[in-house]
């Protein structure tokens, strides 16, 4: 059944334009029509997948491969140079741990806004603050400015929000490794109580954790999808390309 | 296009723009032993040297002449309250992306909805003025016109119009930052072209036609018309600027709109 599918990329790719000289910007502006100014850079080339309601997808690649961009672009914050994405239901997207926050508010003020943005009606937030301090235990610092946060705290708290925020898709970015080991273990019991409803993407490079959690395993290369399948078999592959070529170089995109 | 869009759109991130609104006035005195009464104290220290500066010999525009100086001191109030709300917003504007551009790269968060938030925070500020600004004409005229009840037939526009000001700067801004420098420049040359420390009826007659191009110099003239002189605004000068002030604000945001998921890969 079509409807089942949950995120569509057909035949996505990317282009960042770079541009050597500050001033390069503002000539592509004004004169580019008739001379281009910048040369373009594909982060991705063409990727094309599709997910289903309910699947625990993990992304894997090397260090500029594409994982982030290719998230942002399902995620509808960027749009791709090319090709279509298709998502159906609402979407959470963990990017950046505690990118939203604002340093000065206290953890309570900073879940109000972050839920606010995904899309939560304030009533509904305000009756979930106990759960969400709950989940983040960052006990009496939900009360206090972020700015005195630990780092693994401000993870925290930011992965709570992202929780408590009753999403169909889950789009987590290397965020799984923040914690201790009492949150992780949360985590992951989140995560699992979570895919029985919901529909999972995870950017990770820890693999053993992906074999365990996903369904199956996209790994991208240069902009491209280089395999597709089941974890362990993915992953197998994708280790020996690294130890045949450790130094792999992002230069050859460039 | 849909007329009602932009409404819509506001509408369905009123939660965000609500919290976000919030934040920023609890922010904004937050650390300070006075806390609100800051956001009184600077308005009303304001209009009391305007009121003590003009009633002793400074020159006195002629059309304020025959008028008490209290009044004249109340009238530049009003042209102050209508160009800060504007300035403010045309300063803060250009590099309102920028600001933001952790939360709009690394989540999705709808960046039109900035426009909304730093339009209202500086709406509550000129409000606070305008509460100063009606106590103060209450104790030196011991009456309120009539037609301040209008206020709102104006106030409704100018906002539109300062949304779409905000959204065409944030547009302009995110490509390149000389806007704001640009800005810097340019506002306090638009201050003079404002009728705030003079009326438009002391311009000559064949340059008033350029001043009225500036809108907001119009909204200073209505507002006066409404709050001192206490009566109607000419009714071609309003709906001009009306007019002006609605195509301002729905080109803006469909200019905005159109550039929205470029700012992403630009700030």
């Amino acid at each position: 059944m079509s409807s089942d599918i949950v995120i569509n990329c057909d035949r996505v790719g990317k282009a960042y334009q770079l541009y050597m000289h500050r001033n390069d910007q503002l000539k592509q502006a004004l004169l580019g029509h008739w001379k281009q100014f910048y040369h373009q850079h594909w982060v991705l080339r063409d990727i094309s997948f599709k997910v289903r309601r309910g699947e625990r997808i993990g992304i894997i690649g090397r260090n500029g491969a594409g994982k982030t961009t290719l998230l942002q672009v399902i995620c509808g914050i960027t749009l791709p140079t090319h090709g279509k994405v298709k998502v159906e239901g609402r979407v959470a997207p963990i990017l950046a741990l505690g990118a939203g926050f604002d340093h000065e508010l206290t953890g309570r003020e900073n879940a109000l806004i972050g839920g606010a943005i995904l899309g939560m009606r304030r009533a509904t937030v305000e009756a979930r603050l106990a759960a969400i301090a709950e989940f983040a235990s960052i006990g009496e610092f939900f009360n206090q400015p972020v700015k005195l946060y630990s780092s693994g705290m401000t993870s925290r708290l930011a992965f709570a929000v992202c929780a408590h925020a009753d999403a169909d898709i889950l789009i987590i970015d290397e965020a799984l490794s923040v914690g201790d080991e009492a949150f992780v273990s949360k985590c992951d019991a989140f995560i699992e109580n979570f895919a029985k409803h919901g529909t999972l993407l995870v950017v990770s490079h820890d693999l053993s954790t992906l074999s365990t959690l996903c369904d199956r395993v996209i790994w991208i290369e240069n902009g491209l999808v280089r395999g597709l399948g089941p974890p362990d078999e993915i992953i197998l592959h994708y280790r020996r390309s690294i130890e045949e070529n450790p130094e792999a170089a992002l230069a050859e995109t460039l | 296009m849909n007329l009602l869009k932009p409404f819509l759109n506001a509408w369905q991130y009123r939660e965000l723009i609500r919290a976000v609104v919030r934040r920023e006035l609890a922010v904004r005195f937050r650390g300070t032993i006075l806390g609100w009464v800051w956001a009184i104290f600077g308005p009303l220290v304001m209009l009391s040297a305007y009121t003590v500066i003009f009633s002793h010999a400074v020159g006195v525009p002629a059309s304020a002449k025959g008028a008490s100086f209290g009044s004249y001191a109340l009238s530049i109030f009003v042209g102050l309250i209508v160009f800060n709300l504007f300035s403010e917003l045309a300063y803060r504007a250009p590099s309102l992306l920028h600001e933001h551009a952790g939360v709009i790269k690394k989540s999705i968060f709808p960046s039109e909805t900035l426009a909304w938030t730093a339009t209202i925070r500086a709406t509550v500020y000129a409000l606070i003025s305008l509460g100063v600004l009606l106590i103060f004409e209450l104790l030196l005229t011991f009456r309120l016109p009539l037609a301040s009840l209008l206020l709102p037939v104006i106030a409704v526009p100018f906002f539109l119009f300062l949304l779409g000001t905000c959204w065409f700067l944030m547009a302009l801004g995110s490509f390149t930052r000389d806007v704001a420098h640009l800005m810097i420049s340019i506002v306090p040359v638009l201050m003079f072209a404002t009728p705030i420390f003079y009326s438009i009826d002391d311009v000559p007659p064949h340059l008033r036609i350029y001043l009225h191009l500036n809108l907001v110099g119009n909204y200073v003239e209505m507002a006066r018309d409404l709050l001192i002189l206490g009566r109607c605004p000419d009714l071609l000068l309003f709906s001009a600027t009306v007019l002006a002030s609605l195509a301002a604000f729905f080109f803006a945001y469909r200019f905005f709109m159109q550039y929205k998921a470029v700012f992403v890969d630009v700030i």
